[in-house]
């Protein structure tokens, strides 16, 4: 039976905060042989992927109120097996393009990002920072098989984003 | 998924809205209800309820399935459940004006199409109440808090108006007469104000701070105004039912209302400037010139009921007083924000799948702005000559008027179709690189 550390995204969640580094800062304090306990109020599909990649299995349990507890159980996935191949984020390369997309009007983020994102070699990576979540580009990164990771910086008036290629 | 695809029947939602809205304009031109007839008679509720559950409620919602998930970034709760709901809401209004035309007579033995359509009308905004409710409660900031509000704001609308349809036809004595009297404004305070009007507030402050390239305003500073609102709607509510049910006289409750209900519309305002100030876009678009009208006529809105209230004509005048509010600030915002919202949709779900691969045009030629401005100023100009002509008391002016206003309205109407079949896009740019061209009433998402 595993051992469990606790992380409970949801206070972060509910203030509208990106939860993502977060849970991976508590993953690189696990011992070998620990899991995750996480809470958050939403099921976090993205991260089921992101945590098969590190070697964890997962299980969820509903909560009330649309609540998830989610337990990360390392050992029985052999990392780096995901589907598209992709390894962990950690392993992601420099950006070779850099985007401030700050000032531009919308959607005028999402062209850029768009364009610079299909010009991308396999595996490679481009920045960006913008003023909002771009809400309508995850789709269609997704559907072109892209990865991302974003964030608002602690400020809170810039998001930053990294989009891989499928390699 | 994370993120927000498009809302599969926004359209459809929108398409219906812009009918019942056509077909207010032609109830007022036609002179059937306000101001030939009584405010109160069956045949203007037939009017109000075309104009607030079919053109205003109904855009509302088919604008929130869209706005909700990308304030969460989150998928709704239920997407499957925005069709059927579309369908209750047309089939329960329709069956609930047939009501009022029996109440007036017009139709033989009807009544019961009163509680039938208030059923009908649960049914479908129930749906629509979960739904977005249970999205929005996953990120409950800013503008969702508003939303959050207008939605417990529209069950007490729906619910007053259910108990007013059951009792229209379950009971006849005086008791009742009274109680209805009492009812309708509490009724018309939490639709108006609390469902529609801080709705329309705290999606508009993503959408201004958004395509003006402003910070979004603080929380604890749009907290103060859903605040002032969220009180202003309940002490109307809950304060007025118990008036109600002690048989005292409405007049404190109310004043304490409309006092909160000011202080909204001026730490609104104060909202909607700072907004301005702070943008970095110096240029403004079509949609937000036309929103700063609907602000006006908002700010007017206080001034009118102000000065109606000093010199004791509110009672009088309360018809004017509400078509400033309905056509002037709220019409008129939820048609600007339309025009820009189906020229974004139009141009995601079109480009968005082969955008960074082939060439494709901008949101901004998708529209022709300098043709469509004149349809709004048409528009606009048209709701305030309407409203003066109800205060001097005018009803063949104000058919005029209203004729005005739908001409207007049919010219902003053509423009957006347009939009929707990217008439104005030119050819090379129009469909590359095995784009297709979208649905008109609704998106292939």
């Amino acid at each position: 039976m595993a051992e469990y550390i606790d992380v409970d995204v949801r206070p972060l969640l509910r203030a509208g905060a990106e939860p993502f580094s977060l849970i991976m800062a508590a993953l690189d304090r696990l011992e070998p042989g620990q899991g995750l306990r996480l809470f958050a109020t939403f099921k976090p599909i993205p991260l089921f992927g992101v945590m098969a990649d590190r070697g964890f299995e997962h299980s969820e349990v509903a909560l009330d109120g649309g609540e998830w507890k989610v337990l990360f159980t390392p050992g029985r996935i052999t990392p780096a097996e995901s589907p598209v191949g992709a390894p962990a984020f950690d392993n992601w390369p420099e950006p070779v393009v850099k985007l401030d997309s700050r000032d531009l009007d919308p959607p005028e983020p999402m062209v850029r990002i768009l364009a610079a994102a299909e010009k991308l070699g396999p595996g490679e990576t481009l920045s960006a920072l913008l003023r909002r979540e771009p809400v309508f580009l995850f789709p269609q990164l997704e559907k072109r098989g892209f990865r991302w990771l974003g964030g608002f910086a602690p400020d809170g008036s810039t998001y930053e984003l990294t989009v891989r290629a499928p390699s | 998924m994370i993120g927000a695809s498009i809302s599969r029947w926004t359209m459809s939602y929108f398409a219906m809205a812009v009918g019942w809205l056509l077909a207010a304009q032609a109830i007022m031109v036609a002179g059937f209800g306000f101001p030939a007839a009584d405010i109160a008679s069956p045949d203007t509720l037939v009017l109000v309820h075309v104009v607030s559950i079919g053109w205003l409620s109904t855009a509302m919602c088919g604008g929130l399935f869209q706005f909700v998930p990308v304030l969460t970034a989150k998928p709704l709760f239920a997407e499957k459940w925005a069709l059927p709901a579309l369908g209750l809401l047309t089939a329960g209004l329709t069956t609930l004006l047939a009501g009022f035309l029996a109440l007036g007579g017009r139709l033989p033995d009807g009544l019961w199409l009163l509680p039938a359509g208030a059923f009908l009308l649960v049914a479908g905004f129930g749906l629509i109440i979960v739904d977005l409710g249970l999205t929005s409660w996953l990120r409950p900031t800013g503008p969702t808090r508003f939303i959050l509000v207008g939605l417990a704001s529209l069950c007490a609308t729906v619910t007053f108006g259910t108990v007013f349809a059951v009792a229209l036809v379950s009971c006849s004595g005086s008791t009742c007469a009274t109680m209805l009297d009492a009812g309708v404004p509490l009724h018309a305070i939490a639709g108006v104000g609390g469902w529609l009007t801080l709705t329309a507030m705290g999606v508009s402050y993503r959408l201004l701070s958004m395509f003006m390239l402003s910070p979004d305003v603080d929380d604890r500073t749009s907290g103060t105004t859903l605040l002032a609102g969220a009180l202003a709607t309940a002490v109307a509510v809950a304060g007025g039912i118990i008036a109600v049910a002690l048989s005292s006289g409405m007049n404190v409750i109310l004043s304490i209302a409309a006092a909160l209900g000011l202080a909204t519309i001026a730490l609104y305002g104060r909202d909607v400037i700072a907004i301005f100030r702070a943008r970095r876009r110096r240029q403004l678009e079509l949609n937000i010139r036309m929103a700063a009208l609907s602000f006006v006529s908002l700010g007017g809105t206080a001034l009118l009921g102000v000065m109606l209230v000093l010199t004791g004509n509110f009672a009088a005048h309360v018809g004017a007083f509400v078509y400033l509010v309905v056509f002037g600030w709220l019409s008129g915002l939820v048609l600007a924000k339309l025009y820009k919202i189906v020229a974004f949709l139009t141009w995601l779900e079109t480009y968005g799948p082969v955008m960074g691969r082939s060439p494709t045009p901008r949101v901004q030629d998708l529209v022709a702005e300098e043709r469509a401005s004149k349809w709004f100023v048409t528009y606009h100009a048209a709701v305030w000559v309407g409203m003066l002509m109800l205060l001097a008391d005018q009803p063949s002016a104000f058919r005029a008027t209203a004729m005005a206003m739908a001409i207007g309205t049919i010219g902003i109407v053509r423009e957006v179709v347009r939009t929707r079949r990217l008439a104005d896009v030119a050819d090379p740019l129009r469909l590359p690189g095995g784009a297709r061209e979208p649905h008109l009433l609704f998106a292939r998402n």
